[in-house]
């Protein structure tokens, strides 16, 4: 609100004016206090902060990229702006409400100084939801998992939201002084934000006009393709609150002010360049690097090795080579001849050429020993990565255990679980109905596999036996586990167990 | 002569406050005067005794009704005129429209008796020529005269006001305690007041309240004898008095307990309520010179 | 003797302190809502039209809050008209207000989109009579001339909060499409009742304070001599 201070019109400069500015940093401190006591508030403020807990304590499960982390900061302080819109209207509009107007008026403080005290008071409220940002924020960066890097332009359109709407909810007050009109407004907010997504799509300029523009996919970009012109908008929201606070208090008798007209109509400049400057869609450049990124990965990676794997990743990855090195070793150890110490190279991979919101399916990596791991971790992405790299020991590309139908699915899956701390319940996880069951899709991050319900019953039984027993003897018959064709019944007697009842059929 | 009001016992607590401890009363017909402090329970009392709020303890009768049954309540609102400490109105109605429609609310339901009866005290409360004039219209003093005729209306037995003098003009006030003091002559009029005079020039009996309970009930005179012999006046401030003042004259006026030899003065009602409050916890007795 | 105490009398004066403006403004708000749908044409669906109406819905009972605004609350607190009956009255001249605008508001929805009209009416009385007897029980608990500006507030936060809060176990604000419909629709017909019933308790005037103490010794009410 510094702009606010700065405008102090020459024509008042006298030997009272730091007085007066006192008071009104006086008067800004007790209404701060009132409004943040106020019921509405306090309600919006513990539930924005009760779910801002609850959802952090396990967002990402643990691995967020902290570029889109700090996007998830942006939705929940439009509560806190509900609340704020709605008291600090009626803050405004206490004193006519007691009929103390008549009072106020002829006091040393002017009503536009009041108002500007109202302003500041929801410039605190803002401050305060920015302190909950950024705390909600360090938490996600100070997770271990935490990776990428978060836009300041990103975390500032919280508290700039809950400054435009308390702003808003001043302005209303001074426009119509009367208690009804803040809750229609709101309403009207409500509706119209259910309604704005609905009506715009990926590309329209318009969607940006919104304060909060949500887009979130399932797999994180890298910060180079986002393509969100968030510091634009954040200028176009700071603006936008300052122009409405401006005039809320040109409205409150200050219009004769030559310095805070030109600092409302300087607002509105700064507004309108946001919000033409955020309308440009994604640049060329980003474009570029989304197709580059998507089709020759390895261009932007670098890769490190870890005894005969080679790791390579997008630079902002580069820190979860280990959790990944751990999962491939645990599988590694399980397997048997060549595959024990063959040479693989784990490949992150991203399709970024359809945006943040796109979920489109990456083409199994054909080189022989290469597997890709996507650009989330944490949860199902552990054990589902633990299939890709057993198929691939297994079957020898991505692509080739991607059309797997055979016996060798069981070496696949128990490979891959057998090192899992609860293999049974990872079982569940990576199949895509949650069953320990019949037949089901597998999923992984490129195409997904398929188990039948005969090698449904064998995993499960192989799973609940101890695992050095069978590892033993899968090291014993890996070359006739792993050749193609080989049946779940040959399997089943291999590994020590019975043929399996259930039906022997792919999907 | 049987009472109009009779009550034993009322309490009454907001959260931890006690508002009202224990307060028995006894009213008949005239202007008995309700003094004390802010804060006191003049209003509460007030408000208990016109039904607005329960009591949590203790009981009451208006002409005999218990207002603590639904048809009780019924009965002695049918005799009851109040006028609350910040009477509200409906800002667009007239003067005339406004008590109409309390009327109504009174239940005189006879269309042409209502008319002529919200007339009379429109007349009686000096508002006949701004009858037509829109309340919002109206100046603070008219305002309370609306609302003085509102209770009037339906010539109520028992009418209790709560501060009807206050922000009125040396003027108007005199008009409100004529008002009153008519008011009296056969009614039993309950008159809460900060104004030692109005009680001095209106009332027959005066009861102190402060800190919930009563402190004296009596006449305005036996009021004024407690001070007597306890107020004097000195060329300085006297240091052992309970309260003193500079007056207009550039002596002290002193109520307490004097020195041998001091300038003993007439005692006012106001000194004898000073004296009763004296020695209360929590009680101001400041007086403003 | 409760026939006495209505006058049809008091239906003139009583028209005149309802707060209209409110009322005109939200329903006027309600019905512009209402009318999106319409106005949207062919890309409105039914998800659309059911957020309009709730909108509206809501919109409408914002207004109504104030319904029981009273400046003269009072002045005219100790009249022999009982509250119930002067409450009454306002309410039933906002809800025949209500039954008006309602009807227009699910007119203005095309045919093809409108949700079930009586599972909506229901959520709608629901929101209305959340307002009303929200208002009651703040003018029973608090004594307040003016509860409408903090009703208001406790309805938003409610209209906010609920479709947010509301545990899936006890759905309300489910679509027409969505199995659930009927029993979500059993459960806003809970509501409705127990919301008309704290409305009626509080339209009554408290005789004795339900003070735990009040409770213990209802002799304290035995009072001197009734000569």
């Amino acid at each position: 609100m510094s702009t606010l201070t700065a405008g102090t019109p020459a024509a008042t400069v006298t030997a009272g004016t730091r007085t007066s500015w006192a008071a009104v940093l006086t008067l800004a401190r007790f209404e701060t206090r009132l409004l943040l006591l106020r019921a509405p508030v306090l309600v919006a403020f513990a539930v924005y902060l009760g779910w801002t807990v609850w959802r952090t304590r396990t967002s990402w499960d643990g691995f967020p990229a902290l570029q889109d982390a700090d996007r998830a900061t942006q939705g929940a302080p439009l509560l806190v702006g509900l609340a704020v819109l709605l008291c600090a209207n009626q803050a405004v509009l206490r004193s006519r409400r007691y009929d103390t107007d008549r009072h106020l008026a002829v006091l040393v403080v002017q009503p536009w100084r009041r108002t500007a005290a109202h302003l500041l008071s929801v410039a605190a409220v803002a401050l305060l939801t920015g302190v909950c940002v950024a705390g909600q924020f360090t938490w996600e960066a100070l997770k271990p998992g935490a990776v990428g890097q978060g836009s300041p332009g990103e975390l500032l359109v919280g508290p700039l939201c809950v400054l435009l709407f308390g702003a808003a909810g001043v302005l209303l007050a001074r426009l119509v002084p009367s208690a009804f009109a803040a809750p229609l407004l709101i309403v009207l907010c409500l509706f119209f934000a259910l309604l704005a997504p609905m009506a715009s799509d990926e590309d329209s300029a318009a969607r940006w006009l919104s304060p909060v523009v949500e887009e979130s996919g399932p797999h994180p970009l890298p910060s180079e393709l986002l393509g969100r012109p968030a510091a634009w908008h954040a200028l176009y929201l700071a603006g936008l609150a300052l122009s409405v606070a401006l005039t809320a208090v040109l409205l409150s008798g200050a219009g004769r002010l030559r310095s805070l007209r030109a600092a409302c109509a300087g607002a509105v400049l700064l507004t309108l360049v946001g919000a033409v400057a955020q309308s440009q869609g994604v640049p060329r450049e980003t474009t570029e690097a989304r197709t580059r990124y998507s089709v020759t990965p390895e261009k932007e990676q670098r890769c490190a090795e870890r005894d005969a794997t080679t790791y390579c990743a997008f630079p902002e990855w580069g820190a979860r080579t280990d959790d990944w090195d751990r999962v491939l070793d645990g599988v590694r150890s399980l397997a048997g001849g060549a595959a024990q110490d063959r040479p693989l190279v784990v490949r992150q991979r991203v399709e970024a050429r359809y945006g943040l919101a796109g979920d489109a399916a990456i083409d199994p990596a054909t080189r022989p020993g290469e597997i890709t791991v996507g650009t989330s971790w944490g949860g199902n992405r552990a054990p589902e990565f633990a299939v890709a790299v057993a198929g691939v020991l297994v079957a020898g590309t991505e692509a080739k255990a991607g059309g797997m139908c055979d016996g060798r699915m069981v070496t696949v899956m128990w490979l891959a679980l057998a090192d899992r701390p609860d293999p049974m319940a990872d079982l569940r996880r990576v199949r895509l109905d949650d069953s320990d069951a019949g037949s089901a899709v597998v999923l992984s991050r490129t195409n997904p596999l398929s188990m039948t319900a005969a090698q449904t019953e064998v995993v499960r039984e192989l799973l609940l036996r101890p695992k050095d027993g069978t590892a033993a003897k899968v090291r014993a018959h890996w070359a006739e586990l792993t050749a193609p064709k080989v049946t779940t019944d040959r399997v089943a007697r291999l590994l020590g167990l019975d043929e399996p009842e259930a039906r022997d059929e792919c999907l | 002569m049987t009472p109009t009001v009779s009550a034993s016992g009322l309490s009454l607590r907001y959260g931890g406050t006690r508002a009202l401890d224990d307060v028995s009363l006894r009213l008949s017909a005239g202007v008995t005067g309700l003094l004390g402090p802010n804060g006191a329970g003049k209003t509460t009392l007030l408000r208990v005794l016109a039904t607005a709020v329960p009591a949590d303890r203790g009981a009451f009768t208006v002409l005999g009704h218990d207002p603590g049954t639904s048809r009780g309540r019924q009965e002695v609102r049918r005799h009851l005129g109040y006028l609350p400490q910040t009477p509200g109105f409906h800002p667009d109605f007239t003067p005339f429209e406004f008590v109409d429609y309390v009327a109504i609310l009174k239940e005189l339901t006879d269309r042409a008796a209502r008319h002529r009866e919200v007339r009379r005290v429109l007349d009686e409360a000096g508002l006949d020529g701004v009858r037509g004039k829109r309340i919002r219209k109206l100046s603070g003093g008219m305002r309370q005269r609306v609302a003085l005729a509102a209770a009037l209306v339906g010539d109520p037995a028992f009418l209790v006001l709560d501060e009807p003098t206050v922000g009125l003009d040396p003027e108007q006030r005199m008009r409100f305690r004529e008002l009153i003091a008519r008011a009296g002559e056969g009614r039993t009029v309950l008159l809460s007041t900060h104004q030692t005079e109005d009680v001095a020039m209106l009332c027959h009996r005066v009861v102190v309240l402060a800190g919930g309970t009563v402190r004296f009930d009596g006449t305005p005179a036996e009021l004024t004898a407690r001070a007597a012999g306890r107020v004097w006046s000195s060329a300085e401030r006297d240091p052992g008095a309970k309260a003193g003042w500079r007056t207009g004259l550039g002596t002290f006026r002193n109520v307490g307990d004097p020195p041998v030899g001091a300038d003993l003065l007439e005692p006012t009602l106001e000194d004898g309520y000073l004296l009763t409050l004296d020695g209360l916890d929590g009680v101001d007795t400041e007086v403003a010179a | 003797m409760p026939v006495r105490a209505i006058d049809p009398a008091l239906l003139r004066p009583a028209v005149r302190t309802m707060p209209w403006r409110a009322i005109g403004a939200a329903g006027a708000l309600g019905l512009l809502l209402a009318a999106v749908p319409r106005l949207m044409g062919e890309e409105a669906d039914a998800r659309l039209a059911l957020d309009a109406l709730r909108a509206s819905a809501v919109t409408f009972a914002l207004g109504a809050a104030f319904v029981l605004d009273d400046p003269a609350r009072h002045t005219t607190a100790a009249v022999p008209t009982r509250r119930a009956v002067r409450h009454g009255l306002r309410v039933l001249l906002v809800a025949s207000v209500a039954a008006v605008w309602w009807t227009a508001a699910l007119l203005l929805v095309p045919e093809a989109v409108r949700p079930p009209a009586v599972g909506i009416t229901v959520e709608a009385a629901t929101a209305l009579t959340l307002a009303l007897s929200g208002a009651a029980f703040a003018i029973h608990r608090g004594d307040g001339a003016r509860p409408g500006r903090a009703v208001a507030a406790f309805l938003l936060t409610l209209a906010v909060l609920g479709p947010l809060l509301t545990p899936g176990s006890w759905a309300l604000f489910v679509p027409p499409d969505d199995p659930r419909w009927a029993a979500a629709h059993g459960r806003w017909a809970v509501l409705l009742c127990a919301e008309v019933v704290v409305g009626a308790v509080c339209a009554a005037e408290p005789g004795r304070r339900l003070t735990p103490r009040g409770l213990r010794s209802p002799s304290g009410t035995s009072g001197p001599s009734r000569a």
